[in-house]
């Protein structure tokens, strides 16, 4: 019975961080229907300045600021000099954003090496927390669960409650419109971008305290991050969060009950979700 | 068919037949991987450039049957003859599964398909009791069918030119045939096609597992090969790797994924002997295909002819 | 008596809580010619697209030949004998005409599954496509690619497709939109030649040509019926005048 409860938890904090990669991933797709595929090797990149801030001046909150921003700065340019070139060709967009996440990897492989390598989390998260019923469980990812939630409020409130959100709502529903307010679509673009950018580039560092940063890590959290937006419907905040719950606790679950299966257990409800809901629970008509 | 491409593809065939004599091993290797890697392009290829589907997930069916003839053949003893086509029928299984995703389209099919792969990924790297973790499966023997051994790895060449050969001629009646018209339909208009009678989800899920009968065979000819087989055979990159190749080489041909095929494979080979990141080499190729030769070598090819026609006639009086 | 080949009945469409076609009631008996107008965003192509299957409607029926096909995918009504053109032209440009013809051709036949053959085996294919295109004046040019002929001609193709997939009802979307005054009189003549066996409904908006082929006229507006009756009839009435005449 304890070993179920921790694994919720377990799923729950997973899930904040999913969010935090898919929401970007999604807003993005949504306004600008653009698929960015190196939103992984964003995580990864960011996790890393994340890393080397951290160790150079021993505060977390540094490196969560300094991760995202150098993801924000990188992400400006890839996407102002390689991705606007592809127009919506979403193949090409695929192709491209996946040899430029090559290209982040195998930098930041030559530059932090092939270890594992843990972002040191601040002294007040390490630790355990005891929950009722004698549950110990991990400080930081007990926090993490806040933390996302935070997150998740503030996108909730800028989406549904600014005329910041108002105008990118109006965006996903129909491009068209946001030409015809004639609101600067061209600097729009680029905040959403970039808020995209920054939650990826700060979850590589909150992910990399826990899930620790490697070669490879990059892809692994992107499929989560695109099975979330599958599960949840491209475009959709409401559905990355949904789907980031689904994919947290399956995952949680999975890796429990069915070790070398758990893949297999994330496979299953999108195989399911296809057959009757090809565009996800919140998906549209793109 | 003009005379001119009769012609080219005897040359062509004359200069692969004698390959080994002039080469060398190093090459005749490299050009053993250059037509295997080119047949799962091509596989690749039969859903993108005929019926408009980008699939990223056809490493499974390469490496499910590259494991399955691995395991059947090192572990349990069992001959080419059975071995062989049993992971062709293991792959296409699995082809009859993540056919599912062609209820999808567009953005939704790429994404589908990648989580897929990375399904396979998983398994392989998983459950290393029976797939043998990150190492793989290994000491797998050359082909033997009855008393008929390949023994050399020239040999095996002249096995797979063979096979690519045979796989190509089908693969031309098959894109030629009404099937193969009906898919090129549905990718210039899916709409039109379902008003004319077509069961278009229906036509895209039998090309969806014909395609990945093909990478299955691909993975077949890979194993036997490659002696082993690890997880990398059904990650990710192997199977960004091969739609690039036939985006290189030109989509909606037959000789395009071969040539992409040997530009990458050759690339990569040339690269890696002096630069550490071929990895991001790769990546800056991915990025250079799709900004300056998005309809691949074959289609710039075609655009230089066309402009050189242009400038003759121009230059007539 | 037997069944009209066209029985629509209470049919509804609603996007996002508003009805483009709201309540719909229309009969067709086999062999007339029926054209249906209206003033723009009176709901008649959604109409088309809910009757041929490519929207599902909200409710309501749809039959044909007495056979309900309300739930039938498209590619089944078409099998049925339901064949369409679209009023934006919707062929397949990196194809040859004559590929064209061939898959409206195959579409109904069960020779499209064939994978094992080269289509140029099939010369049945190739002959009946040759006279396709001839029947709507596109003789000699079948090995032209459609992306390299005219406006016009694709209109032309656009009408040819249509009639190969062997129609019981044809149901004509605009078929003379964007076209020239001469080629709009070349269309509306081919269309007035087909066999009278052929069911015809035709969404038109060109007056002359509608009221000059149609046997009977159904007026549509707001998503619903406000008239049907002869050519004479719908020209007398005053109130199409005011939703129609008065918005031209």
């Amino acid at each position: 019975m304890t070993s179920a409860v921790l694994q919720a938890i377990n799923g729950v904090s997973l899930a904040a961080l999913l969010f935090l990669l898919a929401s970007g991933f999604t807003l993005s797709f949504g306004l600008m229907r653009v698929v960015n595929m190196a939103h992984g090797a964003y995580y990864l990149f960011g996790g890393y300045i994340g890393l080397t801030l951290a160790e150079k001046t021993g505060s977390f909150a540094v490196a969560i600021v300094g991760g995202g921003a150098a993801v924000v700065v990188i992400g400006f340019l890839i996407d102002r000099f390689l991705i606007r070139r592809t127009g919506e060709n979403h193949l090409a967009q695929v192709l491209l954003t996946v040899g430029v996440a090559f290209v982040i990897g195998d930098v930041a492989l030559a530059l932090w090496g092939g270890d594992n390598l843990k972002v040191q989390a601040p002294a007040f998260l390490r630790g355990a927390v005891v929950l009722p019923g004698e549950i110990y469980y991990p400080m930081y990812r007990f926090v993490l669960i806040f933390f996302g939630v935070f997150v998740g409020a503030l996108l909730w409130l800028l989406y549904h409650r600014t005329q910041l959100g108002a105008v990118v709502r109006a965006g996903v529903d129909d491009r068209e419109q946001v030409n015809a307010t004639g609101i600067n679509v061209d600097r729009l673009f680029v905040m959403v971008s970039g808020l995209a950018s920054f939650l990826a580039g700060m979850a590589g560092v909150v992910g990399g305290a826990f899930l620790t940063l490697y070669p490879g890590a990059e892809w692994e959290i992107l499929v989560y991050a695109l099975v979330v937006v599958i599960v949840g419907g491209l475009g959709s905040l409401e559905g990355a969060m949904i789907g980031a719950l689904i994919v947290g606790l399956l995952d949680a679950y999975g890796r429990w009950l069915l070790p070398e299966f758990s893949y297999f257990v994330l496979f299953g409800p999108i195989a399911l979700l296809m057959l009757f809901r090809p565009r996800g629970l919140f998906g549209r008509e793109h | 068919m003009d005379h001119a491409r009769i012609v080219f593809g005897l040359v062509a065939l004359a200069a692969a037949l004698a390959l080994p004599y002039y080469a060398g091993p190093f090459w005749t290797g490299l050009a053993t991987q250059m037509l295997i890697f080119g047949l799962l392009a091509l596989s690749v290829d039969l859903l993108l450039g005929h019926a408009g589907l980008f699939s990223l997930t056809h490493a499974s069916f390469f490496a499910v049957s590259a494991y399955t003839v691995a395991i059947l053949q090192v572990r349990y003893g069992v001959s080419t003859a059975l071995a062989a086509p049993a992971g062709i029928c293991a792959g296409t299984l699995l082809a009859l599964v993540f056919g599912l995703a062609v209820r999808t389209r567009g953005v939704y099919f790429i994404l589908i398909t990648i989580a897929f792969g990375f399904v396979v990924w998983g398994v392989a790297h998983r459950w290393s009791s029976f797939t043998g973790g990150d190492n793989g499966v290994t000491n797998v023997p050359f082909p033997a069918l009855g008393g008929l051994a390949v023994t050399s790895h020239t040999q095996y060449y002249y096995l797979v030119l063979a096979a690519v050969v045979a796989c190509g001629l089908g693969y031309r009646v098959l894109i030629r045939s009404p099937f193969g018209l009906g898919l090129r339909g549905i990718k210039a208009s899916e709409s039109r096609m379902r008003s004319l009678g077509f069961r278009t989800g229906l036509h895209l899920y039998a090309a969806f597992v014909l395609s990945g009968a093909l990478a299955s065979f691909a993975g077949v000819l890979y194993v036997y090969y490659n002696k082993f087989v690890n997880p990398v055979a059904a990650s990710f990159p192997i199977s960004v790797e091969a739609a690039l190749m036939a985006i290189i080489g030109g989509t909606g041909t037959i000789i395009g994924p071969f040539i992409g095929s040997g530009i990458v494979l050759g690339l990569r080979n040339w690269v890696s002997s002096f630069f550490e990141l071929h990895l991001a080499v790769m990546g800056a190729v991915f990025i250079a295909a799709v900004l300056w030769a998005p309809d691949g070598l074959v289609g710039l090819a075609g655009r230089l002819r066309a402009r050189m026609e242009r400038a003759k006639e121009a230059g007539r009086p | 008596m037997s069944a009209a080949a066209l029985e629509v009945s209470a049919l509804a469409k609603v996007f996002g809580g508003l009805a483009a076609v709201n309540g719909v009631e229309l009969t067709v008996p086999a062999g007339e010619r029926r054209v249906l107008i209206g003033p723009n965003g009176a709901g008649k192509t959604t109409l088309f697209h809910c009757i041929t299957g490519t929207l599902a409607p909200s409710s309501g029926t749809i039959a044909l030949f007495g056979r309900d096909v309300t739930r039938l995918p498209e590619h089944r009504r078409t099998a049925l004998g339901m064949g369409r053109t679209f009023q934006i032209t919707n062929v397949f440009p990196e194809l040859t005409m004559a590929e064209n013809l061939a898959l409206a051709i195959l579409g109904t036949d069960r020779r499209k599954w064939v994978m094992h053959r080269s289509l140029a085996a099939f010369a049945a294919v190739r002959r009946q496509a040759l006279e396709g295109l001839e029947r709507v004046g596109l003789a000699g040019r079948a090995d032209e690619p459609v992306k390299r002929v005219s406006y016009g001609e694709r209109r032309q193709l656009e009408l040819a497709l249509a009639l190969n997939t062997s129609p019981k009802v044809l149901f004509l979307d605009e078929p003379c939109a964007g076209l020239s005054p001469a080629e709009r009189q070349r269309i509306s003549r081919m269309i007035a030649g087909l066999p009278r066996d052929i069911t015809l409904l035709m969404i038109e908006h060109d007056m002359d040509v509608a009221l000059g082929l149609a046997d009977r006229v159904t007026v549509l507006h707001q998503g619903r019926v406000i008239l049907e009756g002869t050519p004479d009839e719908v020209r007398a009435n005053s109130e199409v005048r005011d939703v129609y005449f008065g918005h031209a």
